[in-house]
């Protein structure tokens, strides 16, 4: 019914470019997560299919429709705001009500439709109290109702669970989706949290800096990052980077202070030629620490001195100066470091993120 | 539609500023139908006017004095309060009272307390042996600027009284029991924590307030009418009676303009000030 | 350096201070307070307490502090005695009223134009407000009274009107703006995106929710017209559709000149419609006055 087609889509405000030009395909019925940190752009790009901002250029279109010009009033969008936005001089009914009442639909179908969004949110009980006699939890299940009352075409959310605090998050998170699930209209769901990213999206768009860095399914983003702020970005704890540069005359070996790798040959032939120096990310389920021993007839090594160590009960995350980077492992809290303790992690060359050391463009 | 609430604005405030300006440039009794460009005569006559001077110092004096004293009182008076609650806060809302006064009922009162014959404040004052002979509150020159200028201060400390109230109200707990952690208490929790946040409320409250009093003609002219002789004979009770009782539009708001221009600069020195401590 | 190793090793066991009570500082509290409080009382019981003494004693030369006897008369007198003080009244009300309706009405369109219309207005509705604050009411009354004069409307409730609300309006529209100013942002948004324009947001979400800065507006404008006596002054010369102020001027300063008691009558009766109106809004008011100021500069 409704995908959503951003061509070359720009704004500036005066000279600050808040979203360079822009190319995204939506699908219809999908959930996509804008995700980057604060200021990249997210809420920009969200107002701006809304119609709550208007382009400096570029098209949008819903379906094959272009709405451009097309005022939010008629958009057949849905959104939730971040501090929800209830009209607080009326009750959660009226909050709910209110949209439809504009579209002249009959008391009895909207008091229906109320009453069946309330159910969905469980809040029926809620219907009389005005916002201000709500929980956080409880105005967040308002502004979610009031926007699926409406059967949008279109369900926009910006960084909907930033007020609330961990725990009802996990949960409203679920709803959330099976609102979704329920409602089948097409989601673009803005969050800073990665987490929240991962665990929603059918697919993720990960900006910065005004710019989509790269779109694609959880997966994708982990295993594949395009660059280095992308696989930096997604993941907890983040992926390690140690700069290498590659020997002359040994064009399979990266080294670097307490690096040594060793690529088979299938990565080697995709590095190109003149990348000399690379910087290489590890995710830290895959450093493994080794004996000596071992260390010696592995191909790929790290080698550093134990920082830190964060216990978490299920698992530990160690903290490792390598020269002057950090690098993070996990691994199972048996495993005994002592801080300042000298450490050798073996590696699978397979699980390795090559990216340029100047442009942070992933090499593979 | 801000199209339309700027050309109101425009209609409102520009019209009488232009029409002002052009009749400071001619000879233009009210009432009769002579009337003629004269170019700057009128701003020459004015710098020759002891009339308008004497105005104008008056008008500080009373501006000045009044600000002064109405934001000193207001600021101990909300500073001694900042603590009443339940039913006490009801001691604050009756010492708010004058503000709420009619001004010429304020004049009425003032007039009636400062007169000579049988007013209230010369009987205490005798009476107590403060002074033996009544003091002549609004037939000596002198001390009819004390009796207006007491007057309005009576009216006006509320003001600053409210206006405090309400900063105090808005400097953050923590920033209060952070300076309790540090030992902060009585005067120096006032001087060192308080006031700092009071300076923009002190700003905009005389900057008001000096407006309100460079306008204030309902007081002066009640009580005094601007005399005995110039005396209390404010720049707005000089043009009034230029303009109304003289008849001479042109020579009035030429001293309009004069006066608008004088404001704006302290308005704008204001402004800085504000913008200054805000960033 | 070596101070610190000693406190350390040597610390003597804290003493704690307990908090000592300041019966000096409370003392002085206490003072200032009850001298302010007399300074400000004072004069409200001594208009209130002449209004209640007869004739005589409101008028002798050796004032009593406390009336010998209650009398009533004063007030009765306002409203059946030969100064027109009804008339008086009736026409203040009604002029202020409209006025502060008026004024409320434009002030509310414009002030919502303005808070919504970005920052660069800010700038030009501040100085504008300045500047008419500023200008004197004296300067303009003569480009008005000319106006008027033209329009054949001196000496109508209906010129007396434009002026009190042409002064109206520009304050008031910048005390709307303070008021709109904290109306957030996303409750508007999220009114348009439920598809209404900009009028039926304005009249639906937002003035609902600006009721306070409404009433607080209008009584602002409604005490500065009732204050106010230059216009009238000026505007009305008939004393059949005089205002209070220039009417018990008048009054007051000749034919019933020292009529002290009556004159305090007729105060205590011209105040209570605007300490009690102040009184409603004495909260939003201090809001209403300020915040404009810092915001725009
Ligand atoms: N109304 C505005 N005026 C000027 N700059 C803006 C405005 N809105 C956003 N920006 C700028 O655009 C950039 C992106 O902002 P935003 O989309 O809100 O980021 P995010 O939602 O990712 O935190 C920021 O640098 C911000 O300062
Ligand atoms: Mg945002």
């Amino acid at each position: 019914m409704a995908s959503i087609t951003l061509q070359e889509v720009e704004k500036r405000f005066g000279e600050t470019a808040a979203l360079r030009p822009t190319d995204l395909e939506i699908r219809d019925h999908e959930f996509l997560v804008l995700v980057g940190p604060s200021g990249s752009g997210k809420t920009t790009l969200l107002r701006l299919i809304a119609g709550l901002e208007t382009l400096t250029g570029g098209e949008i279109y819903f379906g094959d429709q272009r709405v451009t010009d097309v005022d939010v009033g008629d958009r057949d969008i849905a959104m939730v705001f971040q501090n929800y936005g209830l009209y607080p001089h009326m009750s959660v009914f009226g909050n709910m009500a209110f949209g439809l009442r504009r579209r002249r639909m009959d008391r009895a179908a909207i008091t229906d439709k109320v009453q069946e969004a309330a159910r969905l949110l469980r809040i029926e009980h809620l219907l009389e109290r005005k916002p201000r006699q709500l929980s956080g939890g409880q105005r967040q299940r308002v502004a979610l109702g009031r926007a699926i009352v409406r059967d949008p075409a279109v369900f926009l959310l910006d960084e909907p669970l930033s007020n609330l605090d961990a725990h009802l998050r996990v949960q409203m998170r679920a709803e959330i989706l099976k609102v979704h699930r329920a409602v089948t209209a097409t989601a673009v769901y803005v969050t800073h949290d990665q987490v929240e990213a991962m665990t929603m999206g059918d697919r993720i768009a990960v900006m910065s800096d005004g710019v989509i860095q790269q779109v694609g399914t959880p997966d994708d983003l982990y295993d594949h990052p395009v660059n280095r702020f992308v696989a930096g970005f997604i993941g907890t704890p983040s992926m390690g980077f140690v700069e290498c540069a590659r020997e002359p005359g040994e064009p399979d070996l990266l080294t670097g202070t307490g690096v040594r790798l060793r690529l088979p040959a299938e990565r080697v032939a995709a590095l190109p030629a003149k990348a000399e120096r690379v910087s290489v990310g590890v995710r830290p389920e895959r450093l493994t620490p080794t004996g000596r021993g071992d260390a010696e007839s592995a191909s790929c090594t790290i080698e550093g001195v134990v920082e830190v160590v964060e216990p978490l009960g299920s698992e530990q995350h160690v903290l490792v100066a390598v020269g002057e980077q950090t690098v993070t492992a996990k691994g199972p809290r048996e495993e005994h470091f002592e801080i300042g303790e000298k450490v050798v992690f073996a590696l699978d060359p397979g699980h390795l993120h090559i990216f340029d050391a100047e442009s942070g463009e992933a090499l593979t | 539609m801000t199209a339309p609430a700027l050309a109101v604005l425009a209609l409102v405030i520009g019209y009488p500023i232009v029409r002002a300006i052009i009749l400071s440039f001619y000879h233009y009794p009210l009432l009769s139908p002579f009337r003629n460009f004269i170019g700057a005569g009128n701003y020459q006559r004015l710098a020759n006017d002891p009339v308008f001077w004497q105005s104008l110092v008056n008008t500080g004096i009373f501006t000045g004095a009044s600000v002064v004293l109405g934001l000193l009182v207001g600021l101990v008076l909300a500073l001694a309060l900042e603590r009443l609650q339940g039913p006490w806060r009801f001691v604050r809302g009756v010492l708010l009272t004058p503000w709420a006064m009619p001004v010429i009922v304020v004049a009425f009162l003032f007039q009636f307390m400062f007169d000579e014959q049988g007013g209230i404040t010369d009987a205490l004052l005798q009476r107590t042996g403060i002074v033996h002979h009544a003091i002549p509150w609004l037939t000596s020159p002198n001390w009819a600027m004390v009796a207006v200028t007491l007057a309005n201060v009576w009216q006006q400390a509320p003001f600053f009284l409210l206006i405090f109230t309400a900063a105090l109200g808005g400097v953050p707990n923590e920033v209060i029991e952070a300076a309790r952690i540090d030992r902060a208490r009585g005067w120096s929790m006032v001087a060192r924590i308080k006031l700092p946040y009071l300076r923009s409320a002190a700003l905009v409250g005389a900057l008001l307030m000096i407006i309100q009093n460079f306008n204030n003609f309902p007081l002066i002219w009640a009580m005094t009418e601007g005399g005995p002789g110039y005396s209390t004979s404010t720049l707005v009770i000089y043009v009034y009676r230029l303009a109304f009782t003289s008849f001479n539009v042109g020579y009035s708001s030429a001293i309009g303009v004069v006066w608008l221009v004088l404001l704006l600069f302290i308005a704008g020195w204001f402004i800085r000030v504000l913008r200054g401590q805000n960033s | 350096m070596t101070t610190v190793t000693d406190t350390d090793t040597a610390a003597p066991a804290r003493t704690y201070r307990t908090r000592r009570r300041l019966p000096i500082a409370r003392a002085v509290v206490i003072v200032v307070v009850a001298l302010f409080a007399v300074w400000t009382l004072w004069p409200l019981y001594w208009m209130l307490s002449t209004s209640l003494k007869t004739s005589r004693e409101a008028t002798s030369l050796t004032p009593t502090v406390w009336p010998h006897s209650l009398d009533g008369s004063h007030y009765t007198g306002l409203f059946t005695g030969s100064l027109p003080f009804t008339n008086y009244f009736v026409n203040s009300i009604f002029t202020s009223l409209v006025s502060a309706l008026v004024a409320v009405l434009i002030s509310t369109l414009a002030g919502y134009s303005f808070s919504r219309g970005g920052y660069r207005l800010n700038g030009a509705l501040s100085l504008a407000v300045l500047a008419t604050q500023m200008l004197p009411l004296v300067v303009l009354i003569a480009p008005l009274y000319l106006l008027l004069l033209k329009a054949h409307l001196l000496n109508t409730y209906l010129g007396l009107v434009i002026g009190y609300t042409s002064f109206g309006i520009p304050f008031g529209a910048w005390m709307m703006k303070g008021f709109f100013d904290g109306v957030p942002r996303e409750i508007e948004e999220a009114a348009r995106v439920d598809g209404y324009s900009r009028f039926g947001i304005l009249f639906r979400v937002v003035i609902p929710l600006s009721v306070p800065g409404l009433v607080t507006t209008g009584v602002f404008v409604f005490m500065n017209t009732w204050n106010n006596l230059l216009y009238p002054l000026t505007l009305i010369n008939s004393d059949q559709k005089q205002t209070l102020p220039p009417g018990l001027l008048q009054s007051f300063s000749g034919t019933f000149k020292t009529d002290w008691g009556g004159m305090m009558a007729a105060s205590i009766v011209t105040s209570l419609p605007l300490v009690i109106a102040f009184f409603l809004v004495q909260r939003s008011m201090v809001r209403g006055l300020t915040a404009g100021a810092l915001a725009g500069t």
